[in-house]
């Protein structure tokens, strides 16, 4: 067990200082205030920038290979997000990238990973359907072969950062009748294909998703992941990953659980709410100076704080269900103000809880729903069973 | 810089994050795992209700060491650390052990930190002492939870810490945590001796009490989890319209949601100790943010099993029942966690 700050060599200290030198140069609050209008979280500029001074190459490659140290790595991670730098694209291309390298063909390989280190090519998940829900399983969305290529027709919800993505990790049917586990085949479709219409979509919380539509979508057969009917096996690293259930090693260099980095950003703004409800207003009282206000906002620290230690699968449960628990609280404890949304004048914490409150139903849906990970805990750890889902209704005699 | 206070907490400081057990630590908790659940089964914990308290039980706690463990070297003991103190509360609460061992460990550590831990047998448990594990302390007569088995009492009073002594012991009153609970007024007490006044004092006080919050929250994971063991057992092998009830989810996840409750509690405990151990002043409250969290959610999650269990879950008799009264009764034993949470509350805005 340890929590001690760690110590830097004179040389990791310099890392350190390399790092935050270059993102206070190009992470500006111009990028910030644009990422907020967008609700892009990406920003091509500072993409590229990294790209340019090998952030990207050395994020990817192993140690071995003049990537990153794990230590290095974490230090780079915390900078990224201390500085608030757009992330949801640049994850989900680290995501997609893994699969590239252990199933793309040798010459999507070439054609796709210098350009991943340099940032021109980023790379977004074609998974949810409009009708599928959080079953990734249960897909439509057709591939057909047709000589060296193959046609694709259907669509997808939830392809974040299509706009602003190169290919889309993309879950086809290969085989309708068959088993849903052996029907599926991955493709990395380039979204400069003919057929492919990308919607912009902004969720509650401000940020933009995608429905993308496929429509006699022609894919040479060379980007293809994987087997014919044998995608699920791609998808499980990945999904793995995105799930959180991936063991953490024992050094700490490494996140507890998946949902950290939006539970720090939770954690900063607790953390300035707290702050604001010391300060003394201009009747010389503290707002904290009211219990019912002080238990409050102790009450929400105390269950954050434990959201925050939960560690795989229960933290990410935790850490969504517990912004969900806990924004109302904060906003009624700041008062009316807290109605005022970022960079509106007056606004009690500067939009803070306002955002968390809107940010929650989101953070309990991607990557699955609570309800998908709670069936995971219950049936997996617990050993209570596969879940029991009643049967179709059938349908009635006219 | 965004994402950091004015004044010192930053969340992105480059800290370890690594929950993990050492060997010893391991071998702590397996030994102590055994020696509750071989020593303190549910017929013993019965046994005890009357008075709250199983004396030979805590005689063979004793006799592990389990209270010399938590003192210092210089007044005899072993200096085992806060983490190491609350694998053994973990197990304890597992159990539902009828033993005042979270009141005479931190009871006993303030009194070495006060330079009054003056006879071996506090260290080894012969002596039993026992505190008002309330932030608030209220003047008069109050409910101490060890009270009725104790040999010394030590309370705040005022700026005070008082250590009090009766010749015939406080009676016990029936609680719901089935503690050996008692009223102490420490104006009756035959000895009255003030140990330490002042700021200083309150605070070594205070810390005594962070420390209970500490422990008790271990024991509350345990208890926690063992309740949701059990639940989780009788849901697997209960049917309804042919299939198991642990396979609905109106049953599963509430009960993942204990699971959720433990796995998050278990590791907060065990950073506030080690925070408590090592950088005191870095994260000072944390174990009273884990006795905030604990005392809403284990008696919630006890609820919760005996409600899984139904009509059996009810019963007086069931294991479910006696997790479900100690759940409540061990947090209300250190008053309304208002107090704790204010603490939590203040400690935050301070340092943000």
């Amino acid at each position: 067990m340890d929590f001690s700050l760690v110590e830097l060599s004179d040389e990791d200290a310099a890392f350190q200082r390399r790092a935050r030198a270059f993102l206070d140069t190009h992470v500006t609050d111009e990028v910030r205030r644009r990422d907020r209008e967008t609700g892009d979280n990406f920003d091509e500029g500072v993409h590229l920038a990294m790209g340019a001074e090998g952030w990207l190459a050395a994020e990817r490659a192993p140690e071995s290979e003049g990537g990153l140290n794990r230590l290095r790595r974490r230090l780079w991670d915390l900078e990224k997000r201390r500085a608030e730098v757009p992330w949801v694209t640049a994850g989900t291309t680290a995501i997609v990238t893994t699969s590239i390298e252990q199933y793309g063909s040798p010459e999507v390989r070439a054609e796709v990973l210098p350009k991943i280190d340099s940032g021109e090519v980023r790379l977004c998940l074609g998974y949810t359907e409009p009708d599928g829900g959080s079953d990734v399983a249960t897909c439509k969305t057709r591939a057909v072969r047709d000589g060296d290529d193959w046609i694709i027709n259907g669509s997808k919800m939830f392809t974040t950062g299509a706009h602003n993505c190169q290919y889309v990790f993309l879950i086809t049917n290969t085989d309708p009748d068959a088993p849903k586990h052996k029907s599926l085949t991955m493709f990395l479709v380039p979204l400069d294909t003919p057929g492919i219409e990308i919607q912009g979509l902004r969720t509650v919380d401000g940020d933009r998703t995608n429905i993308v539509y496929y429509s006699d979508v022609r894919v040479p057969d060379k980007y293809r992941l994987g087997e014919v009917n044998g995608g699920w096996a791609v998808l499980m690293g990945p999904l793995a990953e995105e799930h959180g259930v991936v063991d953490a090693a024992n050094d700490g260099l490494q996140d507890v659980s998946i949902l950290i980095h939006q539970g720090t950003t939770m954690a900063t703004r607790v953390d300035r709410i707290a702050g604001i409800l010391g300060q003394e207003g201009s009747d010389g009282r503290r707002p904290l100076d009211d219990r019912a206000v002080a238990y409050r906002l102790g009450r929400s620290i105390a269950r954050m704080e434990a959201a925050l230690s939960a560690p795989h699968m229960f933290g990410r449960v935790a850490i969504a269900q517990t912004m969900r628990d806990i924004s109302p609280d904060l906003m009624d404890i700041l008062g009316s103000a807290s109605a005022l949304p970022v960079d509106t004048e007056g606004a009690a914490d500067d939009g803070g809880a306002e955002h968390l409150f809107r940010w929650a139903p989101l953070c309990g849906i991607y990557g699955g729903t609570l309800e998908v990970f709670r069936n995971m805990i219950a049936q997996h750890v617990l050993g209570l069973g596969r879940p029991n889902y009643s049967q179709p209704a059938r349908a009635k005699a006219h | 810089m965004t994402g950091q206070g004015a004044h010192g907490m930053d969340r992105y400081e480059l800290r370890r994050q690594d929950y993990s057990l050492s060997e010893d630590q391991t071998e702590l908790q397996a030994a102590y795992a055994k020696f509750f659940r071989s020593r303190s089964p549910l017929e013993v914990v019965r046994a005890a209700e009357p008075g709250g308290f199983d004396k030979n039980l805590w005689e063979q706690l004793c006799a592990t060491g389990a209270t010399s463990m938590a003192l210092p070297e210089d007044v005899g003991g072993d200096g085992a650390t806060l983490v190491d103190l609350t694998l053994v509360a973990e197990e304890l609460g597992r159990t539902l052990a009828p033993v005042p061992w979270i009141d005479h460990v931190c009871a006993s550590r303030l009194l070495a930190r006060l330079g009054a831990c003056d006879t071996p047998d506090i260290v080894t448990g012969r002596e039993i002492v026992a505190l008002d594990p309330r932030f608030d302390a209220p003047p008069g007569r109050r409910l101490v939870p060890s009270g009725s088995v104790a040999d010394r009492i030590v309370v705040r009073d005022g700026d005070d810490l008082v250590r009090l002594e009766f010749d015939t012991r406080p009676a016990k009153v029936d609680n719901i945590g089935k503690l050996p609970a008692a009223w102490i007024d420490p104006a009756a007490a035959d000895r009255r001796t003030v140990l330490a006044s002042g700021p200083e004092a309150v605070a070594q006080y205070d810390r005594a009490l962070e420390e209970w919050r500490l422990l008790t929250s271990a024991a509350l994971v345990g208890l926690a989890e063992e309740t949701l063991t059990i639940a989780a057992e009788f849901a697997k092998n209960r049917y309804t319209m042919g299939v198991p009830i642990s396979t609905l989810q109106g049953i599963s996840h509430p009960l993942a949601n204990i699971a959720i409750v433990v796995a998050g509690a278990r590791n907060l405990t065990r950073r506030a100790g080690w925070f408590l151990d090592n950088e005191p002043d870095a994260a000072p409250v944390l174990a009273s943010a884990a006795f905030v969290y604990l005392a809403e959610e284990a008696p919630r999650a006890a609820t919760m099993a005996v409600h899984v269990q139904g009509g059996l879950g009810v019963s007086a008799e069931s294991a479910a029942s006696a997790y479900l009264v100690r759940a409540r009764g061990w947090a209300l034993a250190g008053g309304d966690p208002v107090d704790a949470a204010v603490r939590v509350a203040e400690s935050f805005a301070t340092q943000a």
